[in-house]
């Protein structure tokens, strides 16, 4: 693919308020993550290369980072959207449920850098082939093709995650993610839910349906933190972050 | 009879660990203690020892073993580790120790094959998570990074297999 953003005014890149995420300045401003494999696109969206700091020899060296789709990742749309965390930085180890095809998935494998890891949970064969190929050039992806319904079968696979994401578009969503949950995500670590309306109940209204998805989660020893609809990215969709058996002595301390 | 002793096994893609409860007067911690006690290493390691720690010698035996236990069965090699470090019980019901195991599936079968009584319950769960956020401290042999590293390996294999061999490919319809 070409390398994009080519001719005219000159890009700068800046660091978002999101540790791992940045903001490419050009003719028109986009979300960007700092390419991990230098050189290679994952699903032909665009790469912008730039002038990093200078190495040790004292010639500047090139940086390359990939242009990220608001309209095709959930995760971008939500930061663009104002999110105030998304409890995903460099070093962070998330479990991801719902890889798909791993065009989300590698971006947020840039975003957690070399330290991090990304355990990659799908089910679906089709989209599966193709996550299992992003994860080939990145290495802190571990792709597993199985269903998130049950966790214990790729127990082996899993250890301790940060943060726990969901985007599986499926009724028993936070089912799903409570019971993940309950085997990897540490005391204190978060949930981040997209949540689309309508593949829940499709007769009520979606804040509704959020409303009611927000308190399963609660019943799971979830402590909901925040909740912003994806507009104008996505109709009737939201975002849910919640923090996970949170520290009960330390809240009172505050 | 005394306080039955009770051992935890860890399946991991480095291989299959064996844990003991130590600390007696703990074993009537209520269940929020042992939610909480797993938070840090300093307290964790008084209640759970490592007994014993048994990796896979190759990719083969690997990936053998993460596709017995996924499917809820006790491998010749889960076998023979079972059997080498637990204490021998001619009946279940004069056992002086239980395994806890994070499936009941994995634990009717090897009670059923072993006559090893193992039980799956809310302290085993929250002990088994607590094996599963220090495991690495547990496992002097082990270089930071080898552990992801075994995941890594293992869970390119095992899903390849997924996308291969699948029986029952007719049902997973594309939507």
């Amino acid at each position: 693919g070409a390398g994009g953003m080519k001719g005219g005014a000159k890009v700068i890149v800046e660091p978002h308020r999101h540790e791992g995420v940045f903001v490419a300045r050009g003719k028109e401003d986009a979300l960007v993550t700092l390419n991990i494999t230098p050189g290679v696109a994952v699903y032909g969206e665009k790469r912008i290369s730039v002038e990093g700091p200078p190495g040790p020899d004292g010639n500047a060296s090139k940086v390359e980072y990939r242009v990220w789709n608001p309209f095709r990742s959930k995760i971008a749309a939500a930061i663009l959207g104002g999110v105030d965390n998304i409890w995903i930085k460099p070093g962070s180890k998330v479990l991801y449920i719902g890889a798909a095809a791993g065009t989300s998935v590698s971006h947020v494998a840039d975003i957690v850098g070399p330290k991090g890891m990304v355990y990659a949970v799908e089910f679906s064969h089709r989209p599966g082939r193709d996550l299992i190929n992003v994860a080939k050039s990145r290495t802190n992806v571990i792709p597993i093709i199985e269903d998130a319904r049950h966790p214990l079968k790729y127990r082996m696979l899993v250890g301790m995650v940060d943060c726990v994401f969901a985007d599986v578009a499926q009724p028993d969503q936070a089912r799903i993610v409570a019971l993940n949950s309950h085997y990897f995500l540490k005391n204190g670590g978060h949930s981040v839910i997209a949540i689309k309306a309508s593949c829940i109940d499709s007769t009520a209204a979606p804040e509704a349906v959020f409303r009611r998805e927000v308190s399963k989660l609660q019943s799971e020893n979830f402590k909901p933190l925040e909740q912003l609809t994806l507009e104008p990215y996505e109709r009737d969709h939201a975002v849910v972050i919640s923090q996970y058996r949170p520290d009960k002595k330390k809240k009172s301390k505050d | 009879m005394g306080v039955k002793s009770l051992f935890i096994l860890f399946e991991h893609a480095a291989g299959y660990a064996l844990f003991e409860r130590v600390e007696s007067e703990e074993i009537g911690m209520e269940l929020d203690e042992v939610a909480s006690s797993i938070t840090e290493l300093s307290r964790f390691s008084k209640i759970m020892k490592l007994k014993s720690f048994l990796p896979f010698t190759s990719a083969e035996s690997a990936l053998e073993n993460v596709n017995s236990i996924s499917e809820g069965v006790v491998s010749d090699y889960l076998k023979n580790f079972l059997e080498v470090n637990l204490p021998k019980v001619k009946k279940i019901k004069k056992a002086k120790f239980q395994l806890g195991v994070a499936d009941p599936r994995i634990g009717s079968a090897i009670q059923e094959l072993l006559t090893i009584p193992s039980v799956t319950n809310e302290v085993v769960r929250e002990l088994l998570r607590g094996i599963r956020m220090h495991f690495q401290s547990f496992i002097k042999a082990l270089k930071p990074g080898d552990l992801e590293q075994a995941q890594l390996g293992l869970g390119h294999s095992y899903s390849r297999c997924k996308v291969k061999f699948n029986v029952h490919r007719v049902d997973n319809m594309i939507i």
